[in-house]
């Protein structure tokens, strides 16, 4: 191990790169959460959903046909479990939507392998992309760059829309007090609905723009979902500030836990989720202190 | 209601008539459902290539049963007694999973029934753990890597970084290679292993690699971690400076097309690639792309030799258990990866192993055969067994 | 609280004497099918006490038996102990974590309690893992059965040591209904229902929920000793949360809170896997659409369907006047 700037500068910007992954993830996963009080399991599933689709996708019309197409794909297959299955079950509490959508996880996992296959699938990343870039000392891959600018802007787009639009304003009414927003006349089924959408999509999206740097297999779903559902308890549900929150913390745990500790760095991360539940149970920066 | 139909036909099942001196039952114990499930289907697919191909040569038939092991052992163990018990089979053929060998070790050897095992490749299977009715027609961890150990010494490459997932045969793979690399005096200049399973990224042990100072980096990696660790070394760049090697599962050609253009120029090292220049290999390849399609794997050929050692060991004369036991152990024919034998010492098989490059082909990559290391049987590793009567 | 209803006697005659007929009848693999629904009816009814009783949602009891079954496997294999020994060594230590992690989670409600779970379940899984002493991703091998020669059983037989397994899911069930009966028990419905009230008249809360945590543990911790000598082999996917998810589905099938549903949930869902397992390799599909069937009709599992639907009319025709009647059971829109 060396104490060399460019090596620490490297793994800085790791840890960077995956916690944008993780935070788009897991936006989706906390506002749903916060807002509709709903446990969706399968967001992990949807991920894996959004690299299939983009893989489809682009051997058709390359990465970018791949990286369009995911969002709306998923958004479509959001809306079809919205309507299906989602909205009856919004009012059961936490352990019927938990095992909801583990029955989801299971059936969606069983989908992708008979629609795609058991084989693992490759998605190349765009020559645009590709090659590596000359930063603050170091070269980094191009594409892990396009990551983290990709997680900054759509974490600055949401912060917009979230603190200064209108849609924002009644999807934080609807966060703190959904009966009272109601009762004021916001359309809450209606937000409900835009808001898991784009959830999903946010899932396809960070499917897709995952799947050219890990591989696309059926159990990708499974695999990211723990690291998910840590970020948005240790960030806090419900917010935005939670997510990004708690993706910086994994990113950065995970990152320099292994370099410097690996024998205890998956040990680590649990412990650390173990402590601020048992510290400060609603996480860090949650929507309703 | 099930459970009375089930005891109806467990009792059924028993009063079935007993195989006749030339009715072979096989049972493939493999996984059919899960992730693994792509290895079950391409070994069970060379098995069922190599029954139709040399079926002929002896008046037996076979027949086979399936069972899903799902890669869990406890599962694998319930349907490994079943097929022992209840089936009531004469070998059993497969296990995907060393974890899996495991747990069925004890059963079949205390049942006394046959395996020929096509995949599983941990060392104490053929070690300490060894077993005359156990017969591995795979590989062992060590003895794909201990010939590039010296391989590599032999191109001038002196210093050396490893990299592998944290579980047995990660370190066993490992294991190998350096016992041979520094025997002929090269030097390790560190060491990582990664979580299994759970290391998405492996941008950070590349960092460390970068800071080794190493010539070269040989890693052991499978199924998708293999993927997205050859894209992602290629995505920082490292091969110019760093050349990649590894044990050849990095590269297999059942999932190297998902690797793309990174994984070009990466050379590494197995017991079977589906370039092989041989009429047993060039026979094979044609009647699998025939039957799936796809270019076979090392794992489909391990499915095909268990399948050809099978007949092999009924045409020198066995029908039942014991005696196939005791034929599988001294099996030797040309197959697909070159001359064969299974070694009665450890019941392991003896293979030459094949160092090649990954190149871009006309249809995908396909694999350039660099050198042909000679067959060496593995140590004896504290396995303890009499030898087997001659056939 | 728990009682018995003539339904559940019912329920439970029924299930012991299929269970018993298939012991006394069934071929090699019936058997391996029987202990694997028993040993698993044991790991459910630990859940359901402190998920169906408690309101606990726990995903770490895949862990808990983890933990037994490693625990006995290191204590009779590296340590030499006898198995008796090494089995209630196993049992003790997997309460005791199980107490430690009840008591720890004792302040999470909701999907924080499942999430802290998960995270205790999963750090024991990623130790278990990595750690050399337990075999790593190879597991564990050479495990013995318990030795009742001198009562004249020997459990290498399959038959017997379903037998025997059978006669430990008894033993436990019995524990269970004990506990739940008792003041402990008691205390645990109150908390489940109004834990601010229970405070307020003076309750430990938190010790309440980390001893029927601990119990919960013992009983685990018994299942996965029967599991390491069934199989005779430990791996860490024992510990994997998705073990610990499947208890969970087979006790929402079953019924939750009813002690008796989770007995024929663990009897459903091990028949099912294997029959459609048969036919398909991709019965997780139709275990998926399976669940989410249940949950969405909105009935308690499958026992608890047959409660509602017919348990008020046999309780009804039973009842004495002066009984009180447990609201649960006459509820009918469940």
């Amino acid at each position: 191990m060396s104490l060399d700037l460019g090596f620490w500068t490297l793994q800085a910007l790791n840890a960077l790169q995956l916690s944008m992954l993780l935070f788009l993830l897991s936006i989706g996963l906390t506002v749903i959460f916060g807002l509709m009080h709903f446990v969706n399991l399968a967001h992990g599933a949807l991920y894996a959903l959004g690299a299939y689709f983009a893989a489809s996708a682009a051997a058709v019309g390359g990465y970018w046909a791949g990286f369009f197409l995911a969002p709306v794909a998923v958004a479509g297959v959001g809306v079809l479990l919205y309507s299906g299955l989602i909205q009856r079950m919004r009012k059961s509490g936490p352990m019927a939507q938990v095992l909801v959508t583990f029955g989801l996880i299971f059936a969606l996992l069983d989908i992708t392998r008979i629609v795609w296959g058991d084989l693992a699938l490759g998605l190349e990343v765009p020559d645009l992309l590709a090659g590596r870039v000359a930063l603050l000392g170091v070269e980094y891959p191009a594409y892990r760059l396009f990551i983290i600018a990709l997680g900054l802007a759509i974490f600055g787009a949401l912060a917009f829309v979230l603190s200064r639009t209108q849609i924002g304003a009644m999807i934080r009414a609807g966060v703190d007090n959904d009966a009272m927003a109601a009762c004021l006349g916001i359309n809450v089924e209606r937000l409900f609905f835009i808001v898991f959408c784009v959830g999903c999509a946010l899932a396809g999206l960070a499917g897709a723009v995952a799947a050219p740097l890990l591989s696309v297999t059926p159990d990708m779903g499974l695999q990211i979902l723990i690291p998910t559902l840590i970020v948005i308890v240790i960030g806090g549900l419900g917010s935005l500030k939670g997510a990004i929150a708690g993706s910086l913390i994994f990113g950065f745990v995970q990152t320099f836990g292994a370099v410097l500790a690996p024998q205890l760095a998956s040990v680590l991360i649990y412990a650390l989720l173990a402590a601020v539940l048992v510290i400060r149970p609603v996480g860090l920066f949650p929507a309703k202190g | 209601m099930k459970r009375a139909l089930l005891a109806a036909l467990g009792l059924a099942t028993g009063f079935a008539m007993p195989a006749t001196a030339q009715d072979i039952k096989v049972g493939l114990l493999l996984p059919f459902s899960g992730v693994y499930a792509a290895l079950g289907n391409d070994i069970e697919a060379g098995f069922t290539t190599a029954l139709e191909q040399f079926g002929s040569e002896t008046p037996a038939t076979f027949e086979i049963v399936r069972e899903d092991t799902e890669v869990k052992p406890p599962v694998a163990l319930a349907k490994a007694k079943k097929l022992i018990l209840q089936d009531k089979v004469d070998v059993i053929s497969g296990i995907v999973s060393s974890g899996v060998l495991g747990a069925v070790r004890d059963m079949v050897h205390g049942a006394g029934v046959p395996l020929i095992v096509a995949n599983a490749g941990n060392d104490e299977a053929t070690g300490e753990a060894c077993s005359p009715y156990i017969t591995r027609m795979s590989f062992s961890n060590g003895q794909v890597n201990r010939p590039m150990g010296k391989w590599m010494h032999d191109q001038g490459i002196r210093k050396v970084y490893t990299l592998a997932p944290d579980y047995a045969a990660g370190r066993q793979m490992i294991d190998g290679f350096v016992q041979t690399f520094t025997a002929a005096g090269g030097e390790i200049v560190g060491q990582e292993f990664t979580p299994f399973q759970k290391t998405q990224d492996f941008g950070p042990y590349m960092a460390q690699a970068k800071s080794s100072g190493a010539e070269a980096v040989f890693v052991f990696y499978a199924g998708g971690e293999a993927i997205s660790f050859v894209k992602q070394y290629d995505s920082f760049g490292l091969k110019a400076e760093l050349p990649l090697y590894g044990s050849g599962f990095l590269t297999s050609s059942l999932y190297v097309n998902a690797e793309g253009p990174a994984a070009e120029g990466v050379i590494t090292a197995l017991h079977y690639v589906p370039t092989l220049d041989n009429p047993a290999n060039a026979q094979f390849v044609e009647a699998f792309k025939a039957k799936t399609g796809r270019v076979p794997s090392e794992f489909a050929v391990h499915g095909y030799d268990a399948g050809r050692a099978l007949i092999e060991a009924v045409k020198a004369g066995a029908t039942d258990r014991e005696s196939l036991a005791n034929a599988l152990r001294q099996v030797s024919f040309d197959g697909p990866r070159g001359a064969l034998s299974i070694d009665p010492a450890t019941n392991n098989i003896v293979q030459p192993i094949y160092v090649y490059e990954t190149i871009a082909g006309t249809d995908g990559l396909t694999q350039k055969v660099l050198a042909q290391l000679p067959a060496e049987a593995d140590p004896v590793n504290g396995c303890e067994m009499a030898a087997p009567v001659s056939n | 609280m728990f009682r018995h209803t003539p339904l559940r006697y019912g329920a439970l005659v029924l299930l012991a004497s299929a269970a018993l007929f298939q012991a006394f009848t069934a071929e090699y693999f019936g058997l391996e099918i029987l202990t694997e629904i028993v040993i698993l009816a044991m790991l459910v009814i630990a859940l359901d006490m402190v998920a169906g009783f408690g309101g606990m949602v726990s995903l770490c009891h895949g862990a808990l038996l983890g933990v037994g079954a490693y625990g006995y496997a290191i204590l009779s294999t590296k340590l030499g102990l006898t198995p008796v020994v090494a089995m209630a060594g196993a049992v003790a230590i997997t309460g005791a974590v199980a107490w430690v992690i009840g008591a720890i989670c004792a302040r999470s409600h909701g999907i924080y309690f499942i999430m802290a779970t998960l995270a205790f379940g999963q750090m024991g899984y990623s130790y278990v893992f990595e750690a050399p002493l337990f075999g790593g991703d190879d597991g564990l091998g050479g495990i013995a059965r318990l030795d009742l020669s001198l009562i004249g059983l020997d459990l290498n037989d399959g038959r017997s040591f379903a037998l025997f397994s059978l006669g430990v899911l008894a033993a436990i069930y019995g524990v269970a209904v004990l506990i739940l009966r008792s003041g402990l028990g008691r205390s645990l419905s109150g908390v489940m229902h109004n834990e601010q009230r229970m405070r307020a008249l003076g309750l430990t809360v938190w010790r309440v929920k980390a001893d029927v945590f601990g119990l919960s543990g013992l009983i685990s911790g018994l299942a996965g000793v029967m599991a390491a000598q069934h199989v005779m082999f430990v791996s860490p996917g024992l510990l994997s949360w998705t073990v610990s998810g499947e208890a969970l589905v087979v006790v929402i099938l079953g019924g939750l809170g009813t002690l008796v549903g989770p007995l024929l949930g663990a009897a459903v869902f091990v028949l099912l896997k294997h029959e459609v397992g048969a036919l398909t390799s991709y019965w997780h599909l139709v275990v998926g659409i399976l669940l989410i069937a249940v949950v969405m009709s909105r009935a308690n599992g499958i026992f608890g369907w047959i409660e509602a639907r017919f348990g008020a009319r046999i309780e009804r025709r039973a009842a004495d006047a002066v009984r009180d009647i447990d609201p649960r059971e006459v509820k009918t829109d469940a």
